[in-house]
């Protein structure tokens, strides 16, 4: 077994509200190894985005680390950010249209990344520049175009480019394919895949398509009130969950299928509650059929490496 | 003869630049055609989708069928009505209207944040008259709001204290409030998380058994249509390219398009199988 | 009141000194004013009760020629000045807040007609705001009160003069409030909210005075503050000129006029005092404005 190439070892991400400590991420551990494409799952506010910004160093008061360690190739990074971000560590945002300066040519913004983290001259970076391009499928020639020529899907192929440019080992993809229609997402989707298979960059996907994770991920980590509620192999969660909020996730998604417009679509009852309103003990509990007085008063720690629930104990 | 018919519907916008600029530019005029011709018919009590990428025309039409836009050519029919035909007076566009309801994409958008949502909810319920007794229209309301799965106690509160599930139940309670025929449904769960959104899609199945309403779906989600509608027309660049009745267009689809999007879909269905759940 | 207390923007205006204090300063001076008939030891504005022969008499010092002491002294006319502060404060206060009214009344519908309506009503209106604001405001309300007080018959300048007065004062000042409305109307309209008001049947006008002036109202208090400053600021200018209210009733302005003619012959205190006070009216409302504006900005919540 490899070494991680990240580690979130009991991350936990609070927010100071007057007199109240609230935790938008309490005590996540995980591990991404590269080449692997992990698939970050949860409901809004379930802490998926706050995770991904801690690692990337981009937690702002009133949020704060409060405790926990990110180590990214065998170092510690949840301090000192600085260095890694943009360059080892990138990112990609779900809105194409902020992500890109829309008064710089693309071909600019590009060489300047490379020039920023690569001992290049400017010809050299060009030519690097435009490799990465047609590495996304953009037609190189279009270097010196500006964004707003581009359509959604290109202009977001253009930032997957600016987050290839430093090499990094690992990209952070939030939500990227979210504002996209659904022809240009299953494209963009794949082009992740190959980066990832080509590149061995590992890449986190975060989002709350429970169907892009599906078409994706190698591995997938299920997030609730803040909390990993399930971790595993994408087919394996996906077919078999053990965790009861992931069975209801994956029966509520609709799917594409002749039956389901028979049939009413599993639901949950309830709702994720705020983070002032985090009951004790299993977050989920209210809303689990399976919840026993032990489920109210003790939170249930990762059993077998796969479910935090006191029901898949053994 | 179907309930709904849109016949031919078009709509063009002109993008042009001011006539001078054209004259000093020799630049043609720009006529965007939102809408191509697009026909299709929706029988009484039946769950109708439009799917379709962003530019392909689907919320245009939605405009045109609940009577808010004019089409440029082309007609919509309600229970027999030319929905802009000239004999319409005042009272008989109002009447329409009383048929015809929306529940938007938007939780947020779709409330007036500053008014109560029992006032929001009543406010269909005077505009056309539909209980004169004050005492009678608070009952109403609170039928009402007990339909969509909230509570009585709800109605003095604002918009703002309601997640966003609850916010789509308040706004599918004040369609209901007309005691609509129609409800168009613009995306109405494309801004909620899984789980609310299996709780609204099931409570307006529920509503439309439970009141024999005609759908009329927009959305871009192969997945959710699939789910909600017995019948599918495929838009692309404001034309409709297939219809078919939705098991026929997951089992054969016919035109490339329907095929591209149906491969292209995320589907957690490549994992998951349904099985029969009663 | 509970709620409040316990909110959010009470909580930063406890923590906030400027706040407290800028608000603390204009309650005191509105509250000296509205009880000026009970705290003003004397009645400047009865000639009656005047005495010549009190004039000048420099603050806390008594009269040569009456013996009486005066908090502030007293200026030509042998009148208390601080009575007179406090009186005139009134006509300030008065005039401001009725000028505010009538600009932010009219701004307000004029905006909401230019965002909701569009089409020729906003080129109309906003192009005359364009030309109307190239002009300072001091300009436009005196072009106003002068055109105002021609038309008038002579008999009735006199008694019309603070209405003219609000009414120049407040046509002057109506377009940042138009502005302000027409840009978030323009937003508003285009929201969810709306279309289902057109679908439930109402008519422009219901939809633009029921659904959209509630959601346009937030930034306009925050402008009716600074404006009311400004306002305050204006009358007093316009009075110093001399085009004001007339010199038997004198405002905060008036009496500035007045000192600013002693000033160098050695009776400093009927410049300073109302001076002092108009700066402190003035600031504090722009002080509380200023914090207003930006604890009540959504952005940074």
């Amino acid at each position: 077994m490899t070494n991680p190439l990240l580690e979130i070892d009991q991350l936990s991400v609070s927010l100071q509200k007057r007199k109240q400590t609230l935790k938008a991420v309490d005590n996540l551990s995980l591990k991404i190894y590269s080449g692997e494409i992990l698939g970050l799952v949860g409901e809004s506010g379930a802490g998926k985005s706050m995770t991904g910004s801690a690692i990337l160093g981009l937690i702002d008061p009133p949020l704060f680390i409060s405790s926990g360690k990110i180590i990214f190739e065998g170092e510690r990074i949840d301090q000192n950010t600085k260095n890694i971000r943009g360059s080892k560590i990138s990112m990609i945002f779900q809105d194409p249209l902020v992500s890109l300066n829309p008064l710089r040519r693309i071909g600019d913004q590009l060489v300047e990344t490379i020039i920023t983290h690569f001992d290049v001259s400017k010809t050299q970076a060009f030519e690097r520049a435009k490799s990465l391009l047609e590495e996304v499928g953009i037609d190189p020639s279009r270097i010196n175009a500006y964004p707003h020529t581009f359509s959604g899907g290109m202009r977001q192929r253009v930032v997957i480019a600016l987050a290839l440019a430093p090499e990094p080992a690992l990209i952070i993809a939030d939500e990227p394919t979210t504002a996209l229609d659904v022809s240009v997402q299953a494209q963009i989707l794949d082009l992740l895949k190959k980066l990832a298979k080509e590149r061995g960059t590992a890449i986190i996907l975060i989002t709350h398509d429970m169907g892009v994770i599906a078409e994706t991920t190698d591995r997938v980590a299920v997030l609730y009130s803040g909390r990993l509620a399930e971790i595993g192999k994408t087919v394996d969660v996906l077919k078999d969950p053990k965790h009861p909020y992931t069975k209801g996730l994956v029966a509520s998604t609709p799917r594409i299928d002749a039956n389901s417009l028979l049939e009413k679509l599993f639901q949950i009852p309830g709702a994720m509650p705020d983070l002032d309103n985090i009951p004790e003990g299993c977050p989920f509990h209210p809303r689990c059929d399976f919840a026993d007085a032990q489920c109210r008063k003790e939170q249930p720690p990762l059993f077998q490496n796969r479910s935090a629930c006191w029901l898949s104990k053994d | 003869m179907s309930y709904v018919i849109a016949n031919q519907l078009t709509r063009h916008y002109d993008l042009s630049d001011p006539w001078i600029i054209r004259q000093i530019n020799r630049r043609p005029k720009n006529i965007l055609t939102a809408v191509n011709h697009v026909s299709f018919s929706i029988e009484k009590g039946e769950a109708y989708a439009l799917v379709g990428e962003s530019g392909s025309g689907k919320s245009t039409i939605a405009k045109m069928v609940s009577g808010l836009l004019k089409p440029s050519a082309g007609s919509i029919h309600i229970d027999g009505h030319d929905l802009n035909g000239p004999i319409l007076d005042g009272k008989a566009t109002h009447n329409m209207r009383q048929r015809i309801q929306m529940v938007f994409q938007s939780p947020y958008a779709s409330l007036n944040p500053r008014w109560k949502i029992g006032n929001i909810i009543l406010e269909p319920i005077k505009s056309f008259r539909l209980i004169a007794d004050e005492k009678q229209q608070h009952k109403r309301v609170a039928e009402l709001l007990d339909q969509v799965g909230l509570s009585e106690r709800d109605v003095s509160k604002y918009p703002h204290e309601f997640s966003g599930g609850q916010r789509q139940r308040i706004s599918i309670a004040r369609a209901l409030a007309s005691q609509p025929e129609i409800i168009i449904c613009d995306e109405p769960t494309s801004a909620l998380d899984v789980s609310v959104q299996a709780q609204v899609l099931n409570l307006l199945k529920d509503l439309q058994k439970e009141f024999s309403l005609t759908y009329l779906f927009i959305s871009h989600d192969l997945a959710v249509i699939s789910t909600m509608a017995n019948k599918i027309g495929v838009l692309k660049d404001g034309k409709l390219v297939e219809e078919a009745d939705s098991a026929e267009l997951f089992a054969n689809p016919k035109h490339e398009y329907t095929k591209m999007l149906l491969s292209a879909a995320p589907n957690i269905g490549v994992y998951v199988h349904s099985e029969r759940k009663s | 009141m509970n709620r409040f207390m316990q909110s959010d923007f009470f909580y930063h205006f406890r923590n906030t000194p400027v706040a407290m204090i800028s608000f603390a300063v204009f309650t005191c001076i509105i509250l000296a004013a509205v009880f000026a008939n009970i705290i003003a030891p004397y009645n400047p504005f009865d000639p009656a009760s005047l005495n010549l022969m009190n004039g000048f008499t420099p603050p806390m010092q008594a009269n040569d020629f009456t013996g009486e002491v005066f908090l502030m002294g007293t200026d030509d006319q042998g009148r208390d000045l601080f009575s007179t502060i406090l009186y005139g404060l009134r006509i300030s206060l008065f005039v401001g807040v009725m000028a505010v009214a009538l600009a932010m009344v009219l701004g307000v519908l004029l905006g909401l007609i230019a965002g909701f309506l569009g089409g020729w009503f906003d080129v109309l209106i906003m192009r005359f705001a364009d030309i109307q604001m190239t002009f300072p405001s001091i300009l436009v309300a005196m072009l106003i009160y002068g055109v105002a007080k021609g038309v008038l018959p002579p008999d009735l300048r006199y008694e019309m003069s603070i209405t003219v007065l609000i009414i120049s004062i407040g046509l002057s000042e109506w377009v940042p409030f138009a502005r302000t409305v027409r840009g978030s109307t323009l937003v508003e309209k285009e929201k969810e909210y709306i279309i289902a008001a057109k679908m439930i049947g109402l008519n422009k006008w219901q939809i633009m005075i029921r659904h959209i002036l509630p959601n346009v109202l937030s930034p306009v208090l925050v402008i009716a503050t600074i404006t009311f400053a400004l306002a305050i600021i204006a009358e007093a200018t316009l009075s110093f000129l001399g085009v004001g209210v007339p010199t038997t009733k004198p405002s905060l302005g008036t009496l500035i006029r007045i000192g600013q003619d002693f000033l160098f012959s050695g009776e400093w205190w009927i410049l300073l005092f109302p001076a002092i006070t108009l700066l402190a009216l003035a600031l504090s409302i722009n002080l509380f404005g200023d914090w207003l504006r930006d604890t009540l900005n959504p952005k940074l919540k």
